[in-house]
Parts: C-alpha cells; structure tokens; sequence
C-alpha cells in the first residue's frame, strides 16, 4: 500500500528550469509536510518553510531529513503574521507551492 | 491574495525571485494505470477551479499594477498514483486537495459512483493496477519591480 506523489519528478524538474537556488536565501509559503521543500532545499544557502496549519508543519518536523536540519526552518505561521514579523528584503526567492488559491 | 503578494514584493530583495505554482484551470481527472498504460480516464466531479481563477486573476493584477513582471513560465503534469481508492483518497483529504467548499449531497453521491466504477475496473485490472489524480499545474517566475 503506497501513495506515490509526482514520482517522475516533474513539479521538481518544472522547478529547476526556472528557479536557480545556489546561495538564496529562500521563503516558502504553504509548505505543507514539506513535501517539494525536501527536493530543492539542498541546493539552497537557507530554506524558511511556513505553513498555517499546524498538522502540516507537525508532519513535516517529523519529516525533516537529518541532513537538512541546520539549512530549513520551519514555522507554523500564517503568511499574513510572518510579513508583518518580516524584515524588508529579507529574502533572495518566494516560492508558493500550491498556496495562492 | 492580492496583499499576499504585496508582502512578498516587500520581503524579496530587489532582482529577487517569486515563484508560483498552481494547477490550471482544468478539472483534474481520475485515472487508471495498468503496466504503464491509462485504461481509464475521467473528470473530477463538479470541480469549479474558483480558487485557482482568483490566484490567476491576482497574478494578473499585480503585473498589470506594475508590481511584479512575468519573467518565465511553463506547465507540467502532477500525477498522485495510490494502489487502492481509498489510500489514495485519504492521501488527497489529508493534503486539503479538492475541499474549498462543502460538498453537496448530489457531489458525494457522484463521486462515490466514479469511484466504485474504478474499484471495479482496478479489480478487473488484476494486480499492479494503479488509480491517479492527475493534474496539471503551471508555474511562473515573476520579478519585482
């Protein structure tokens, strides 16, 4: 019994044509259980991952491979509450990952 | 949504990068695999695409506002294969996929009859069969101006 998500990896592939990670900083919102977060975030100087729904950012601490402890951070925030919290320019890249809507 | 962008014009650096990714406005459909090969295929029932029509629409109001400009784009296909309905229906409902609004009684209804009719064909199918949600997605690349 198994879920497979996009395993041809063509939201990743989308992703990489487009957006160049090496030494951004990035923001992304609506993480989810960082599903997309995990397939880009090596690439990246530093990954702010937040998502309003404290399940979501539950499942995606639990997720979070070992090796990408010190480089993603994750936030149970909504997006609203974090802008105001937010410093201008803070970020290099912000990814919305199936949020605007 | 509008504002959402806004604040994201505020905490990109100036050259920075805003990437999007949402699905078209196409109703995303329920397939069936069997050895690589869709043997089944049909729409999501009573799928509006409301929300992603005002994501599309806010995109729009902030280029046109000259807030951000359209620097790239391109589209791809986003398959959630699940070796059983309702694995893969779980799966869906935990992600929040498809629930922006109430279901009425005649929705549940419809797609409860689609996914029996899947059940039947992936028993038919024998094993290895596969149900997938299939959608499209698009993603841009936009710059702050």
């Amino acid at each position: 019994m198994t879920v497979r998500p996009d395993p041809d990896n063509n939201e990743t592939t989308a992703l990489f044509d487009l957006a160049h990670f090496s030494g951004q900083h990035v923001l992304e919102i609506g993480c989810g259980d960082g599903r997309l977060t995990w397939r880009y975030a090596a690439r990246a100087a530093h990954v702010t991952a937040i998502d309003p729904f404290a399940e979501a950012i539950r499942r995606a601490k639990e997720n979070l491979p070992s090796e990408l402890r010190y480089r993603v951070e994750l936030h149970h925030i909504a997006f609203k509450d974090f802008a105001a919290a937010s410093e201008p320019s803070a970020f290099d890249m912000a990814i919305l990952s199936w949020s605007l809507c | 949504m509008v504002h959402a962008l806004e604040d994201i014009h505020r905490l990109l650096r100036p050259g920075g990068d805003l990437i999007d990714i949402h699905p078209v406005l196409e109703a995303p459909l329920v397939e069936v695999y069997q050895g690589g090969k869709v043997i089944f295929t049909e729409s999501w029932p009573d799928y509006s695409g409301e929300d992603y029509r005002q994501a599309e629409q806010a995109l729009a109001q902030v280029v046109a506002r000259r807030l951000f400009v359209i620097d790239g784009s391109g589209e791809f296909d986003f398959l959630t294969y699940g070796s059983s309905v309702a694995e893969l229906r779980n799966f869906l409902a935990e992600a929040g996929a498809y629930e922006e609004r109430p279901k009425d009684d005649a929705v549940v209804a419809r797609e409860s009859e689609l996914f029996a009719h899947v059940e039947e064909i992936m028993q038919a199918a024998g094993e290895g069969a596969e149900v997938a949600d299939h959608e499209k997605a698009r993603i841009t690349r936009l710059k702050p101006i």
